[in-house]
């Protein structure tokens, strides 16, 4: 795999507040790269110092070309509002940025706004907006895309028609660098998670290396059964019952699951769900 | 050449066509004001003087409708283009800031040379004028091309971002030039002091060259260089804005 994005040690800070400190990563070809953080982590910070919109104070950025802008397609969080130009104008005046566009059909077909190519853009609704922000940052036909929260505002049609097409963009070869607040979303498509938290990286790998890292596991199910008889279980970490629902949470599953099984024929809808990225982010930064 | 093509048209399309505030304010306000000045306010005067005032005062609103379009039309374009998110989107494009700027000085051009146009012939039809067409050709050219500097200064003054002070700074600047320079009333109304000001301004010296037109003289030299510095004046600015604002970026 061929890297196309190298970060190294880049610093941000805003009237002697530091935003971002001794960022460093890099990007490898046909690959998808999750940048997950709390609100005001400095996510969107990172993406715009990345890509110029802000200047950084210290470190290096290096795109496998010079002109990275001929190879890049950005969809920000913010939404393009510009009033007097319909979608179709504004697709064919993206295209008249590139050497080599996307043909325009393919673009309105992938933004599903045919119905409205004569609408002006600041009429559409948000989830439209958003589609068509999508298309414009794939009209270049980029090598790489970055995605700023691309599905915030998306009904869940319009987000499964989107994951699908960046699950092909993936087959096709691009790197795709996206954030997101729906990490649901994101654990069945990203390759490397990158953790921004208190300024910095704090984990850099796969989904399968931060499970190994997190090590906790979420075991779920219904019971008529007192919580006491729950209370007693040596290996969990920590119970929790809401009615007759209960969460338990341990970092030995066999254990805890065999000092279950003399209870499993008052427990139903038995659960372990060590796989949702959700969890495992918290349990990381728990254990933190 | 096709794509830069494309970008004037489109640029054309939502800064001209479909922008109603060009229409009104741009090219009704100092229509208004020609028919004002020309029809209802003037008394007590010769036929002649009448004649010479007309005359005078087209040219006055002609500059006077390039001054809104180059200053206020500019610099509320480029601002809407920053809140609309539509600069950060650019420049996340492979094309440059001159790219981008050229186009839309061609475009600001252009609207201050269709002003010029709708408003000679308002006075044309309505005071019957008679000029000779190359008269009104020269006129009209040398309007739309000497407020080019005041295209930079809308440029500059859409740097401050903020709507509230772009609109602060646009009626700062547009309302007392107009006044100073004599293109509402007179020069020779105000004090001494201000009219030596005045008459160091760009819009004052575009009228002094339409004039050399109207009257059929020579080439006002003085009025001609005076608007090369001021050009020269603004575009040293605009760059070094231009270079500060990089230290800060273009985000919102």
């Amino acid at each position: 795999m061929a890297v196309v994005l190298q970060v190294n040690h880049l610093n941000k800070s805003y009237r002697d507040k530091s935003i971002l400190k001794d960022i460093s990563f890099q990007l490898e070809d046909s690959s998808v790269i999750a940048l997950i953080g709390v609100n005001g982590a400095g996510k969107t910070t990172l993406i715009n110092t990345i890509l110029e919109l802000i200047p950084k104070d210290s470190g290096k950025v290096n795109f496998s070309i010079n002109n990275w802008r001929q190879i890049t397609g950005v969809m920000m969080q913010d939404n393009l509002i510009l009033n007097r130009i319909k979608v179709r104008e504004i697709i064919n005046l993206t295209r008249s940025y590139f050497a080599t566009p996307l043909p325009y059909n393919t673009l309105l077909n992938l933004s599903g706004l045919n119905e409205s190519a004569n609408t002006f853009i600041n009429q559409l609704s948000s989830g439209q907006k958003r589609r068509l922000s999508f298309v414009l940052a794939l009209a270049g036909n980029p090598e790489i895309l970055f995605l700023d929260e691309p599905t915030v505002g998306m009904d869940t049609i319009a987000r499964q028609d989107f994951w699908k097409s960046i699950a092909k963009l993936k087959q096709s070869g691009k790197t795709i660098f996206v954030t997101s607040h729906y990490l649901e979303e994101l654990e069945n498509i990203a390759d490397q998670i990158l953790i921004l938290e208190d300024k910095t990286l704090t984990f850099n790998g796969s989904l399968k290396q931060l499970r190994e890292t997190s090590g906790k596991v979420l075991i779920e199910f219904d019971s008529q059964l007192s919580i006491k008889t729950f209370n007693e279980l040596a290996s969990i970490i920590s119970l929790e019952q809401i009615n007759h629902h209960f969460q338990i949470i341990t970092n030995d599953v066999k254990k805890t699951i065999s000092e279950l099984s003399p209870f499993l024929q008052g427990i139903e809808n038995l659960k372990i769900d060590q796989s949702s990225l959700n969890s495992i982010i918290l349990n990381y930064q728990e254990k933190k | 050449m096709t794509n830069y093509l494309y970008q004037l048209k489109i640029n054309f399309k939502r800064i001209i066509l479909r922008n109603k505030a060009f229409f009104l304010f741009d090219m009704l306000l100092p229509i208004v004001f020609y028919l004002l000045y020309t029809k209802i306010l003037p008394s007590g005067v010769s036929q002649q003087q009448l004649q010479t005032w007309n005359k005078d005062y087209l040219i006055s609103m002609m500059i006077y409708g390039c001054l809104l379009g180059s200053i206020i039309t500019t610099a509320n374009t480029l601002l809407n283009d920053q809140t609309s998110n539509f600069k950060v989107f650019i420049s996340l494009k492979p094309i440059s800031k001159f790219q981008y700027y050229s186009s839309l000085i061609a475009i600001f051009v252009t609207l201050n040379l269709i002003a010029s146009i709708t408003i000679s012939i308002t006075g044309i039809l309505i005071n019957e004028i008679t000029l000779p067409i190359s008269s009104i050709i020269k006129i009209i050219l040398t309007n739309t091309i000497g407020t080019i500097p005041l295209i930079l200064i809308g440029i500059m003054i859409s740097f401050a971002k903020r709507p509230e002070l772009v609109n602060l700074l646009t009626n700062l600047i547009v309302f007392p030039l107009a006044i100073i320079s004599g293109l509402w009333w007179p020069i020779e109304m105000m004090p001494k002091w201000l009219q030596a000001f005045g008459k160091l301004l760009p819009t004052y010296q575009l009228s002094t060259i339409d004039k050399t037109f109207l009257n059929h003289t020579d080439l006002n030299w003085f009025a001609f260089i005076n608007i090369l510095i001021w050009f020269g004046i603004f575009s040293l600015l605009l760059l070094l804005i231009n270079k500060l604002q990089g230290h800060f970026g273009v985000t919102k």
